[in-house]
C-alpha cells in the first residue's frame, strides 16, 4: 500500500485488520497497552516476562467526548475521542472516525479500528481511528 | 499505615497566609512567596527566627527556588526542603511539615507554596513510553470523558455540571484571594466557550500565579508563640496515596479519592457527615460531583440534586469549596493545597470574613495530582 503508519510502535496492520501492540505478562496474565518491558503494573514482573501480543482493534465504547478546542496542528477541532475497552482487555483512548454524528454514539456500542488517512500529517500517513461497527 | 498521625504528639496550624491568586504578572515569585510567609508569621504571632524548618512547594519554578526567596526573611540557617508533587505539591509540603512537628523533631515548621505559570517537561514525557493520543486528550478532555460517563449513569444535564462552577464562582466573588471574582449564571456557563463534551471554559480552573503558607506548631511551639488557644486548629490526620489498578480504569481519580479520603477520615475518627467545610480538587466541574459522592458526602448520583438544593453552599449542610475552589480561587499548582489549608483554618476559627460557614468545626482538604497521586488532611477546631 506504500502508506506510512503514524505510530508504528503502537499499532499496524495485523493478520485480521488493524492491531495494537501490547504485552501479556507471563507471571500474572495481565494484558497491557502500550507494549513495554519495564515491568508489569499488576505484579512487577519485567523483561522477557512481558511477552509481545497483538491486540485486535475491536471493543466496546465506554465514553466519548467531542473536543472543541485543540492547540496542536495534527488535527482540526472538532474531533471526537473515544474511551474503549478492547475485547483483549486494556482500556484505550483513541480518536474516532471523522464526521460522526454525536447523537449516534452511546456507551456500550461496539466499535472497531480502521487505519485512516490523516491529511494533516501528509496524504500518505495512516493513523488508527475507531468507529461504530456496521457504520 | 503502621501509625496514624494522631498516634504522635498533636500538631496545630498556628498561622496561615496568602498572596492573592491572579493571572501571570512580571512580579517575581520571591515577592509572592514572601507576602504569603509574612502574612502567616503575623497571623501566628511568630518571628522568622522562631521557624526551624521550611518545606517549599513548587511545580513550575525549576530547581531549588526556596532559599533565594527565604533568605530575604533573614538567613537563619533553617532546614529547607523542596517538594514537587504536581497539583498536590502544597498538600504534600503541608503533610511533611506536619509529620516533622508530630515526630518531635521541630516545634515550628512552615510549609510554603509558590508558583508562576511556566511550561515544564512532564516526567511522563521522559518515561520513553509512546502513548496513543497523548496530545489529543488534554486534561479537559479526560474530564469530559468522565462527565459523559456520569451523564450516562445518572442522567446528569449540562446544567448539572455548570452548577458546580456557578456555586464556586459565587464563593470566589466573596474571597479577596480568588483569581476569578465574577459570579456567573448557570445559563451563562453552559453557553460559554466550549472545551470538550459538556465542559465549557468557566468549568475549568485558571492556572495563574500566587502563594500560600501555613505554620505548623506543636504544643510547645504554641506556648512559645503565646498563641491564643481558641484560635487553634488541630491537624487530625494526613493521608497520601497513589493510583493503583482499578476495575474501572478510566475512573481512577474518583477511586483514588475514595481510598485516600477514607484513610484520612478513619485516622481522624471523623465520619463524612461530620464535615462542615470541604476544599476539594475541582480543577474541572465534574470532579466535584464525583468526589463529593465518593467521599461519602452524599449517595452516588445524588450530588446534582444536593448541589441544586444548596446543600453544598456556604450555610448549607457542608460548605464545599467556600474559597471558590480551584475553579474560582484558581490553581497556581504549588500554592493550591496550602491555599485550601488557609481557607479551612480561617473557616474553623470563624475568621472567613464575607464567606463564613456558620459554626464550622471540622474540615477536609483534598488534592489530586498528576500521576495520579492524592493527598487529604482533616483539620478540626481545637476542643478547648
Amino acid at each position: 500500500m506504500g502508506a506510512r503508519i503514524e505510530h508504528p510502535t503502537l499499532y499496524g496492520e495485523g493478520a485480521a485488520g488493524p492491531a495494537l501492540y501490547g504485552a501479556r505478562c507471563a507471571a500474572c496474565g495481565r494484558v497491557s497497552f502500550p507494549r513495554q518491558s519495564f515491568g508489569c503494573e499488576g505484579c512487577g514482573a519485567y523483561g522477557e516476562a512481558m511477552a509481545p501480543v497483538e491486540l485486535a482493534a475491536r471493543g466496546t465504547l465506554l465514553s466519548f467526548a467531542f473536543v472543541r478546542k485543540h492547540m496542536g496542528a495534527d488535527i482540526a477541532a472538532p474531533f471526537a475521542i473515544g474511551e474503549i475497552r478492547l475485547d483483549d482487555g486494556p482500556v484505550i483512548r483513541c480518536t474516532l472516525a471523522d464526521a460522526l454524528d454525536e447523537r449516534a454514539l452511546h456507551a456500550g456500542q461496539r466499535v472497531s479500528g480502521v487505519l485512516a488517512h490523516n491529511p494533516k500529517s501528509g496524504a500518505d500517513v495512516l493513523e488508527l481511528r475507531f468507529a461504530p461497527e456496521g457504520r | 499505615m503502621a501509625r496514624a498521625l494522631s498516634s504522635f504528639r498533636p500538631v496545630f496550624v498556628a498561622g496561615v497566609g496568602l498572596h492573592p491568586y491572579r493571572k501571570y504578572s512580571p512580579t517575581p515569585y520571591v515577592a509572592l512567596g514572601l507576602a504569603a510567609v509574612r502574612e502567616a508569621l503575623t497571623d501566628a504571632g511568630a518571628r522568622w527566627g522562631d521557624i526551624e524548618s521550611a518545606y517549599v512547594a513548587s511545580a513550575l519554578l525549576g530547581m531549588a527556588p526556596g532559599r533565594p526567596m527565604l533568605r530575604h526573611l533573614g538567613a537563619s540557617g533553617l532546614s529547607i526542603t523542596h517538594v514537587e508533587n504536581a497539583s498536590a505539591s502544597g498538600s504534600s509540603a503541608f503533610r511533611l511539615a506536619a509529620l516533622e512537628v508530630a515526630s518531635g523533631q521541630s516545634d515550628l515548621v512552615v510549609a510554603i507554596g509558590v508558583d508562576k505559570p511556566a511550561m515544564v517537561e512532564l516526567g511522563a514525557r521522559q518515561a520513553v513510553l509512546d502513548l496513543l493520543e497523548r496530545d489529543r486528550v488534554s486534561a479537559f478532555t479526560h474530564f469530559a470523558l468522565l462527565a459523559q460517563r456520569y451523564a450516562d449513569a445518572y442522567g446528569a444535564t449540562p446544567e448539572d455540571f455548570a452548577r458546580v462552577a456557578a456555586k464556586n464562582l459565587a464563593n470566589g466573588a466573596r474571597n479577596p484571594y480568588a483569581q476569578r471574582r465574577e459570579p456567573r449564571s448557570v445559563a451563562d456557563i453552559v453557553a460559554a466557550a466550549p472545551l470538550a463534551g459538556f465542559l465549557t471554559s468557566p468549568q475549568s480552573c485558571p492556572v495563574g500565579e500566587g502563594a500560600a503558607a501555613a505554620i505548623l506548631a506543636s504544643e510547645d511551639g504554641l506556648k512559645r508563640l503565646q498563641f491564643e488557644r481558641k484560635r487553634t486548629v488541630r491537624v487530625l490526620s494526613s493521608a497520601s496515596r497513589s493510583e493503583r489498578l482499578y476495575d474501572d480504569e478510566g475512573g481512577f481519580d474518583a477511586a483514588l479519592t475514595e481510598e485516600t479520603v477514607r484513610d484520612a477520615l478513619a485516622d481522624a475518627g471523623v465520619s463524612p457527615g461530620a464535615l462542615d467545610v470541604v476544599e476539594l480538587h475541582d480543577a474541572f466541574s465534574v470532579e466535584e460531583l464525583l468526589y463529593t459522592e465518593r467521599m461519602g458526602l452524599c449517595d452516588p448520583g445524588d450530588a446534582p440534586r444536593r448541589l441544586k438544593a444548596g446543600h453544598f453552599d456556604i450555610g448549607g449542610e457542608v460548605a464545599v469549596s467556600a474559597s471558590g475552589g480551584l475553579i474560582a480561587m484558581g490553581h497556581p499548582l504549588g500554592p493550591t493545597g496550602l491555599g485550601q489549608i488557609a481557607e479551612i483554618t480561617r473557616q474553623l476559627r470563624g475568621e472567613a470574613e464575607g464567606r463564613q460557614h456558620p459554626d464550622a468545626k471540622t474540615g477536609l482538604a483534598h488534592m489530586v495530582g498528576l500521576g495520579a497521586v492524592c493527598v487529604a488532611h482533616v483539620l478540626q477546631r481545637d476542643a478547648e
